[in-house]
């Protein structure tokens, strides 16, 4: 595995180093992709998200600051932003109508099909919530970070990304109840 | 010696942050882990808060294309001594050209272009007709996020650094 830091990279991408362009996506690209996913709810969002994000970093190599900020946490802060500037642009144009019927729960005609609806489902309970509070969620539960990490991106104090996740589980808890009582007795079952 | 924590304190933090440790404030962990051990209320809370974390992990999640690999590395920086001159490079100029017109050869779009802006030159020449151009065009395109989306790709737009430069 390459030990060199992201700092080191981005200094070595400045220069046209195509070895280390290829390191750092293999680092990051797929952790942005799928942050943009849970923010947007679908893959084609989340990979322009991404491409802009990174050619931001391609553009602004030459300028990084090395220990002024984690590389890491300053790409969520980019792609944060980014997801939360498109859904301030779409707010309003979605139907609430069309999205997935969270209390179906008819069974699939297999396994397979099934756990697409779930899937389905779990990524509309996403959708749902208020884009801060699911900013919290998949930076947070997601993404991995950090409560102190979660509360630079969003630029707020760590007890209101507190607040914001737990009025964002709050409402999962409601949007997905039946999804998890199933899983609860699913569990119960095979035990 | 180990910071305590409540019975309630316990049930905000799985409330906010979930079952896993690992998720918890760094702070509070231990504290958290300890009443885990000797409370079967917190064991409680926690196999709730458990049972949801179990179907928010069912969120789809797709890898990235290899598609948004190549134009990403397709655009990215070229060194100043791999490129002495500062004439665009060619692999530049076909980048720019498929991100602006990604449907095959440019070269009839390119003509019916040329075309009619001989066309306009020629009836503007022999007649009053004048071009309109009208702030719903204007708006109606600024306001197209894939276009926003194509004209950053295509510049690399050097806007809003964050804090990259402070």
């Amino acid at each position: 595995m390459d030990e060199t830091s992201d700092d080191e990279l981005v200094a070595a991408v400045a220069k046209g180093d195509e070895r280390s362009c290829r390191v750092l996506m293999d680092r990051h690209l797929a952790r942005i992709v799928a942050l943009g996913r849970r923010m947007l709810g679908n893959q084609a969002d989340a990979e322009e998200v991404a491409q802009e994000v990174f050619l931001r970093v391609w553009t602004h190599a030459e300028r990084w600051q090395p220990g002024r900020a984690q590389f890491g946490t300053w790409l969520h802060r980019v792609a944060a932003n980014l997801c939360l500037d498109r859904l301030r642009r779409i707010r309003g144009t979605v139907d609430i109508d069309e999205m997935p019927n969270l209390e179906s729960d008819e069974p699939g005609p297999d396994r397979q099909l099934e756990e697409r609806e779930l899937s389905a489902r779990v990524e509309a309970a996403l959708q749902l919530l208020p884009e801060r509070q699911r900013a919290a969620v998949v930076l947070s539960h997601y993404q991995g970070l950090s409560n102190i990490e979660t509360a630079e991106v969003l630029e707020v104090t760590v007890e209101a990304v507190e607040s914001l996740l737990s009025r964002a589980r709050r409402q999962l808890r409601v949007s997905l109840a039946t999804e998890k009582d199933e899983l609860l007795r699913s569990r119960e079952m095979s035990a | 010696m180990q910071k305590e924590i409540t019975l309630k304190r316990f049930a905000g933090i799985v409330d906010a942050y979930g079952a896993s440790p690992q998720r918890w404030p760094d702070d509070e962990r231990a504290a958290a882990e300890a009443l885990v051990a000797v409370s079967a209320e917190a064991r409680a809370l926690l196999a709730d808060a458990a049972a949801l974390d179990g179907v928010l992990a069912r969120a789809p999640v797709d890898a990235p294309s290899s598609a948004l690999a190549e134009r990403l590395l397709a655009a990215r920086p070229r060194g100043v001594a791999a490129n002495p001159s500062p004439k665009p490079q060619a692999w530049f100029i076909r980048s720019l050209i498929e991100t602006v017109w990604p449907y095959g050869s440019p070269v009839i779009p390119a003509g019916a272009l040329a075309a009619s802006i001989v066309l306009g030159a020629t009836l503007g020449s022999v007649s009053d007709i004048s071009v309109l151009t009208t702030e719903t065009t204007i708006t109606a395109s600024v306001e197209d996020g894939a276009e926003d989306s194509l004209v950053a790709l295509a510049l690399a737009e050097p806007a809003w650094p964050e804090e990259w430069m402070q």
